[in-house]
């Protein structure tokens, strides 16, 4: 066996030992990455939901759903309640 | 990032159809302050939209009182008016009304859009039930 003959033969069994590695280790990355996944979709459902309950009970507790205004500074509550004095008028 | 871009500038517009034509009206006008309160409630089951417009001096209140032909110069004054025209007083037929409350002595014009009859009784409840209860 020459020694080009010998190089040739280790490079494609290094290429082997490589495609056979990548082979065995493929599934386990492909399950980490499920799994990653995974714990991103139930983060994403729980922090839906979270926010969801929250603006249900703030829907119910306050008497407004959103305040715009031109100027910053009054507080949101007190537009509200404005609104409210405007009709007891 | 292109694609965030795209849902962003189709969601801006979106965002600007919350705050209604009238808010949009007189937010622009430097002597007035302007507020919308959205889904101000009435009861459990009906809310509506306010706009309150606040002057910040006599002058822009006559300028005001003036546009929205306001009778008088004391107590406070109500009426049904045109969604599109405020100024113009209308008759409650079902559809779309604003119920304008404007108060001399606050230098204050509510704007409460009315789009069903069962939000046109809840706020004349809501009216009533305050009265009654003396507040």
């Amino acid at each position: 066996m020459t020694e080009n003959e010998f190089d040739v033969l280790w490079q494609r069994a290094e290429a082997e030992g490589y495609s056979q590695r990548l082979a065995a280790e493929y599934p386990v990355w492909r399950q980490k990455q499920h799994r990653a996944l995974g714990i991103v979709a139930a983060l994403l459902i729980v922090v839906t939901v979270a926010f969801s309950v929250f603006t249900i009970q703030q829907r119910q507790f306050r008497n407004y759903e959103k305040v715009y205004c031109n100027r910053v500074g009054t507080p949101d509550a007190q537009w509200a309640a404005l609104a409210a004095e405007m009709l007891m008028e | 990032m292109k694609r965030l871009l795209i849902i962003l500038m189709l969601l801006l517009p979106i965002a600007a159809m919350a705050q209604n034509d009238l808010y949009k009206r007189y937010a622009s006008r430097q002597e007035l302050t302007v507020a919308q309160v959205s889904g101000f409630k009435l009861s459990e089951s009906q809310r509506v939209d306010v706009v309150l417009v606040v002057a910040d001096n006599e002058a822009s209140w006559q300028k005001l009182t003036k546009e929205l032909n306001i009778k008088g110069d004391d107590g406070v004054v109500s009426w049904l008016g045109d969604p599109k025209n405020p100024a113009q007083r209308v008759k409650w037929t079902g559809t779309t009304v604003l119920r304008v409350v404007a108060s001399h002595a606050r230098r204050t014009v509510a704007f409460y859009r009315v789009n069903t009859e069962a939000q046109y009784d809840a706020l004349l409840d809501y009216q009533l039930n305050n009265m009654k209860q003396g507040k």
